[in-house]
């Protein structure tokens, strides 16, 4: 088992240099530093608010090879662009944002909160909530219950994501004034109020699609010998699908979920844009509009990394769960 | 499934409406009665350094915590200059080698507010009074280069005042450690700047080498605030501090409380400001005693407030709102006191020019006032085929596409006709502009632009040297979607001509980028004055500023000597019969050469609601909040009014839901059975 | 510019026709196909009109017939579909609701009264036009991405799955490392860096999207290299070109054509975000949408812009999803394997 944690964690490790790697390319090589630095500071600043921008920003050592240094000496490839990328992102040291100077980290700490508030219940409600439904047309499978939810849903799922908010916001926010149009508080009571429409419009969005897929999974857990064993032994059918069903479709269920984790924290992109939740997803499409390289590098590195420790950790609790796979 | 999706929506919505109380109020109810004004920003403040805030987002906060000299008069119009933490507006004194000094008498008992960063030079003290150097110690930083303040060449003309920056510089080169130490030690060591002179506490001097009335006007700019150096050494952003960027100090009416620019922006009515403690009656700390009738008619101003001291409002909260509907649709509800039009609910509320009965009804209050603002279609002038070296042949392309452009069409369109067509750079309510002034290349006249066009050679916009249709780059620093109609609108204008338009719309970055090759031809811009004065349009167009020159704002890079020796002698000159003329001249030259197509003169319908007292809007980017007032008992009552949730949806969807899925499951069991 | 056009849409009739009676040619493929057309008779039909107007969306001249009153137009590449609607000609002044005879604001009588379909936008162009130009956009953005991405996907993950060891190892790298950033900010990042314009959309969506197709393909391969017939083959010493070209790609085909269909709902709609975002394609349901998004707010309200991309754009996705659906179980390898 250890030899296989080891092994795993190794290739984590791998995965994350490649990521950066590929970070570099993107944003150190295609991006002239020169132009961030304009933008930020101005296109009339004399030049030395140029450099020491650039100094500040971490943007004038060259990029592979720092030819100020003699072959010999380390400092030839350490204080080069590539390696400092490195060095900060492995050692979270983000520096500050290209756009307006202020602290990458303390604006994800400010961000975590109202986004985790959005994409929690989000979470947990569209979870709960497909698995309901789709248990709910599972159970009617074959009947026109089944048949009229599987075309409902490819219905929803052929609507794009943008009309959801903009009908949603327009119909519940507007015409109805069930809830503010957009927001956000930091107080949990006030904040249920502003959060209940990206609620509602999130998981009515995902619903068509996540239903779809439990549906199946469902299906084909009953179609198995043991259920019919259950069903043999005379258990209701309620029963069979609750203690049978559900138990043994959940580990398809979850292994589908743990991809959808580092969205929990990069922040649901659009739904906070247009709800005005001062999450990481703002804070994304911020540095998009305002051409903050360093943040939205962060943003993707760190939506990276999360997705890589969710890989890892279900592929462990595998490897705990069935022996076989330790020893492939 | 219909039902069962929408089923469970809606019992997710009754749980929610229940846990949220079913209403849509997004603020606590205990503010309810609170004298706070809410209020919304859509830009992020990048920095609230006075020294370097140059934005409408930054003012609303530097302009509240940070108090100046001088100030603009709230209800006068002309703009009118009055005095604020100075005792009187200096008169010009003039030397005999052509220079000029002002001098600043500093009121008595002017304090900064509370601050931890006091305990740099107060001990235990929190707080600390204001002296003639915190004035010198702001200069000096418009002047540092580390600062990098957009205005320091504004202040070229103050003596000594570049080779300050020059000392400064070679100082922190020759050792870096000086780099480090705080800035006022820096400015200390590099020995100041002439020509301000602070003399004694309350006494401040300013020398200026030649004469510049319009440096009077920055005193009245949160550029030139009284800083402690306290706050510039303690909020480093190191250990946990915060930068000053970030952090404030001032002496203002008010005070930042809460601080996050992604959410809101919290002020908070300072104790300590000048103004409630006063003995005497300080202009800047009092409602103005004269109002027009006109004002108090239109319900913009309410007379009871005259010369009542100031300021009126405990806590003033700026709310982000990134999207323009939402943020106008909860100024509908009430939510915001004071919003301004988006052009997609022009309609709804105002008819033939003035509020539509249903929010008149409401108590609405409408204020229009024209920004001292120039948007326009620069041609660069260096290009060979719309630039200068095309000679005359340029100048009829570049009049004939003036021609074509129909700015009240555009008005329209895209703006709801908020906005004058531009006939100059000059805006309404300047010095030099004449109401009654037509540019006859303004007059849109597409018989007359063909003929212009023929002479200039491109006879139906057919290029002779290829015999296709001209084709000419625009370029636009936005890549939205929204963006790209209005520019369509330009270049279905100019097709009329023949010519072969193409929009190149890029990112900022690169549209900057492209500035700086030179690699544009046609392109579009704006300019908001930061005082009122002729002079800070025209020198948009003067060579010296010209962007292939000098990197200067002359994106056009127009370069006529003419102009420019205009533009030279009208600069420093009063506000005269003579300068009027040298305008004349100015714009004359403009008509025919024409670098810019004008456009519009934006104009802003500023809405208040009935609750919100003195919300007559300055016009130039100052916040007036201090003169504001709220009534919070008539916006509780007409917020509750306002905001009756229609519930029957609800109800006929929970019915409908039941008389869908009972049937399905009595089928089931049926079945199953 | 409309001579490529035109070349890509010559090329791309003569290999569709190709491929129709090489499939029409295989007993099973011509089964699969009258199976879908009975179970979803609408939805193909809906794809074969979208595919029809972008096809003639895409043929495209200069001169002859029409604009001659408009210089620009007369002397620029027009399609069919221009051809048709005389965009030059056939607009208002601003808006215009749908089959109005006056304008919208003001009331005055329109050019064209009673014959904008779906009214006019606030240029007063015709909507139908404008929803009509976006099919090719939308079409290019889901087929022309999936046409770059399949070759590569197929080439590294069929050669991954059937040679594995070191070029396995590298494939499987690779994609772990792109499957590892969040596909949409990775996207974004990518279109920003490289700038907006239809070419650099496709790329970037073909570089977030390959990984998916790739690892489908080299676990299907990997477990195709195992099977017998493909050992049979070996040990007749067919060379493992051949043997990739005969038995593995026939055998991940009709993965490959589900994979491709729900990949390209997908790519159309993550567009969207894109246009939202100001990155997005010109002329595209997308960027309609984003523009018309506050047109609901207006008094009276303007509906029928937005209704005119989001129903192209419905539509489109929705055809494609259901033939999705139904090729999934016609085309299932359960079934599939019982046929053989």
């Amino acid at each position: 088992m250890a030899a296989y944690l080891i092994r795993r964690l190794g290739y984590g490790l791998m995965t994350v240099l490649g990521v950066l790697l590929l970070l570099f390319v993107l944003f150190f090589t295609v991006t002239d530093p020169d132009d961030i630095a304009r933008k930020a500071v101005g296109e009339r600043a004399r030049p030395e608010v140029y450099a020491q921008w650039k100094k500040n920003h971490g943007y004038d050592r060259p990029l592979l090879v720092n030819r100020a240094y003699a072959a010999s000496d380390r400092r030839r490839y350490t204080d080069t662009l590539l390696f400092d990328h490195y060095r900060r992102m492995l050692s979270f040291d983000f520096g500050n944002s290209d756009a307006d100077d202020s602290s990458i980290s303390r604006r994800l700490k400010e961000g975590m909160g109202p986004s985790l508030s959005l994409t929690v219940p989000l979470f947990v409600f569209g979870l709960v909530l497909g698995v309901l439904l789709a248990l709910f047309v599972a159970f009617f499978r074959e009947t026109y219950i089944d048949r009229a939810a599987l075309v409902v849903c490819m219905l929803t799922m052929s609507i794009a994501g943008l009309l959801y908010i903009i009908s949603g916001q327009y119909l519940i926010g507007m015409l109805l004034k069930w809830f503010p149009i957009s927001g956000f508080a930091f107080e949990p009571w006030l904040a249920a109020r502003f959060l209940a429409l990206p609620l509602l419009v999130g998981i009515v969005s995902g619903m068509g699609a996540d239903v779809r897929l439990y549906r199946t999974i469902f299906v084909e857990e009953i179609n198995r010998d043991y259920v019919r064993t259950a069903r043999a032994k005379g258990c209701g059918e309620a029963r069979v699908m609750l203690a049978h069903v559900l138990r043994n479709a959940l580990i398809p269920i979850l292994t589908n979920i743990v991809i959808t984790i580092p969205f929990l924290f990069t922040g649901a992109l659009l739904l906070e844009s247009f709800f005005g939740i001062p999450g990481l997803g703002s804070l994304t499409v911020e540095a998009i509009h305002g051409n903050d390289f360093s943040t939205l590098r962060t943003m993707v590195y760190l939506g990276a990394l999360l997705f890589i420790a969710g890989q890892i950790l279900t592929d462990i609790s595998y490897a705990l769960a069935d022996p076989r796979v330790r020893l492939s | 499934m219909s039902g069962a999706v929408g089923r469970r929506g809606i019992m997710i919505g009754l749980v929610v409406l229940a846990l949220a109380g079913c209403s849509n109020d997004p603020y606590p109810s205990a503010d309810g009665n609170k004298k706070i004004l809410y209020t919304s920003f859509s830009e992020a403040p990048k920095t609230l350094d006075p020294a370097v805030a140059y934005t409408t987002a930054s003012h609303l906060i530097t302009g509240n915590v940070y108090d100046t000299l001088l100030e603009y008069h709230f209800l006068k119009r002309p703009y009118q200059l009055i005095a604020a933490l100075a005792e009187r507006v200096p008169a010009p004194e003039p030397h005999a080698d052509g220079g000029v000094s002002y001098r600043f008498q500093i009121r008595d008992g002017i304090a900064f507010q509370d601050d931890p960063c006091f305990a740099l030079s107060q001990g235990a003290g929190r707080s600390r009074k204001v002296v003639a150097a915190d004035f010198a110690f702001e200069l000096a930083r418009l002047a540092d280069p580390a600062v990098n303040s957009p205005l320091a060449g504004s202040f070229a003309p103050v003596l000594g005042f570049s080779q300050f920056a020059e000392r400064l510089t070679a100082l922190r080169q020759a050792d870096a450690a000086v780099a480090n130490l705080p800035a006022n030690v820096q400015y200390a060591r590099a020995g100041g700047i002439a020509g301000v002179i602070a003399h004694g506490e309350r006494e401040l001097e300013i020398v200026l080498s030649e004469a510049k009335p319009q440096l009077l006007y920055f005193f009245a700019m949160p550029f030139t605030t009284p800083v402690p150096w306290e706050a510039v050494a303690y909020y480093d952003g190191r250990d946990g501090r915060e930068h000053f960027a970030d952090h404030p100090v001032g002496t203002g009416p008010y005070r930042l409380a809460s601080y996050d620019k992604q959410y809101r922006m919290v002020l908070e009515r300072n104790d300590a400001w000048y103004g409630r403690h006063a003995l005497d009656a300080a202009p800047g700390s009092q409602f103005p005693g004269e109002i027009d009738a006109e004002d108090i008619a239109s319900r913009a101003i309410d007379a009871g407030y005259a010369g009542r001291r100031l300021p009126f409002l405990e806590r003033i909260m700026f709310v982000r709102e990134r999207e323009d509907i939402p943020r106008f649709n909860k100024f509908l509800q009430g939510y915001y006191d004071e919003g301004h039009i988006v052009k997609e609910s022009f309609d709804a509320v105002v008819q033939n020019d003035s509020l539509s009965p249903q929010m008149a009804a409401r108590g609405m209050r409408l204020d229009k006032t024209v920004e001292p603002s120039i948007f326009y279609i620069g041609f660069n002038m260096d290009d060979p085929v719309v630039g200068a070296a095309a000679g005359e042949r340029g100048r009829k392309l570049r009049q004939a596409m003036s021609l074509v452009i129909d700015s009240k069409a555009y008005l329209e369109l895209f703006l709801n006709a908020r906005g004058v067509p531009a006939q100059s750079p000059l805006p309404p309510g300047l010095f030099g502009y004449d109401r009654d002034y037509r540019n006859p290349y303004r007059q849109p006249d597409l018989a007359r632009a063909q003929k212009l066009m023929a002479e200039a050679g491109y006879r139906n916009g057919i290029d002779p040297a290829n015999g296709a249709p001209l084709k000419l780059s625009f370029d636009t620093p936005n890549t939205t979607a929204q963006a790209l109609l209005q520019y369509q609108f330009y270049v279905a204008a100019w097709r009329q001509l023949g010519l072969d338009v193409e929009i190149n719309a890029s990112t900022y970055n690169q549209f900057q980028a492209k500035v700086r090759r030179g690699a544009y031809q046609l392109f579009t811009w704006g300019w908001i004055a930061d005082f009122p004065d002729p002079e800070n349009f025209f020198f948009l167009l003067e060579c010296s500023n010209a962007q292939s020159k000098s990197g200067g704002p002359n994106t056009a890079n127009f370069c006529q000597p003419q102009f420019d020796r205009l533009y030279q002698e009208m600069k420093s000159l009063p506000n005269d019969a003579h300068r009027a003329d040298l305008i004349r001249r100015m714009l004359a030259l403009l008509e025919a050469e024409r670098p810019w197509i004008e456009l519009f003169h934006n104009e802003e319908y500023a809405l208040s609601h009935a609750w919100v007292v003195n919300a007559k809007p300055m016009g130039l980017s100052y916040p007036t909040y201090k003169y504001m007032d709220v009534k919070p008992e008539l916006r509780a009552q007409l917020q509750a009014e306002w905001n009756v949730p229609l519930r029957w949806p609800l109800y006929l969807a929970l019915i409908l839901m039941v008389a869908v899925t009972l049937p399905a499951v009595r089928t089931f069991y049926r079945e199953r059975q | 510019m409309s001579s490529l056009s035109n070349a890509v849409v010559v090329c791309l009739l003569i290999g569709a026709a190709w491929l129709l009676r090489h499939l029409w040619h295989d007993r099973y493929w011509r089964e699969s196909g009258l199976q879908l057309w009975r179970r979803r008779p609408l939805a193909l039909i809906t794809l074969a009109v979208f595919l029809g107007i972008g096809l003639m969306d895409s043929i495209g001249w200069v001169g002859g017939g029409g604009g001659e009153d408009d210089e620009v137009a007369a002397l620029r590449s027009r399609t069919l579909i221009d051809r048709l609607f005389q965009p030059e000609r056939f607009t208002e002044a601003s808006y215009s609701a749908p089959l109005a005879a006056v304008s919208f604001y003001g009331g005055q009588p329109l050019k064209y009264p009673g014959s904008h379909l779906l009214g006019t936008d606030i240029l007063g162009r015709d909507v139908v036009y404008r929803a009509l130009k976006g099919i090719r956009v939308a079409l290019l953005i889901g087929g022309f991405t999936s046409l770059i991405v399949i070759p590569i996907a197929l080439l590294f993950g069929v050669s991954a799955g059937y040679f594995g060891k070191r070029i396995d190892d590298a494939v499987f790298f690779v994609m772990t490392v792109l499957a590892s950033v969040p596909s949409l900010l990775l996207l974004i990042a990518l279109v920003m860096v490289m700038g907006r314009g239809t070419v650099q959309v496709c790329i970037a969506l073909g570089i977030t999207g390959w990984v998916h197709f790739c690892r489908i393909a080299r676990g299907e391969t990997l477990k195709l290299r195992e099977a017998e017939f493909v050992d049979a083959a070996r040990a007749l010493g067919v060379s493992d070109r051949r043997i990739i070209w005969r038995h593995i790609l026939p055998n991940i085909a009709h993965l490959i054509i589900i994979t491709f269909a729900l990949s390209f709902t997908g790519l159309v709609l993550a567009e969207t975000i894109l246009s939202y975002l100001g990155i997005g394609v010109d002329g595209s349901w997308g960027q309609m949408i984003d523009q018309a998004r506050n047109e609901l707010s207006r008094t009276p309200i303007v509906w029928w812009n937005l209704t005119g991309a989001s129903v192209g754009l419905f539509a489109l996705v929705l055809a494609v999803n259901m033939i999705a659906d139904a090729l999934r179980d016609i085309i299932d390898p359960r079934t599939r394997r019982e046929g053989q």
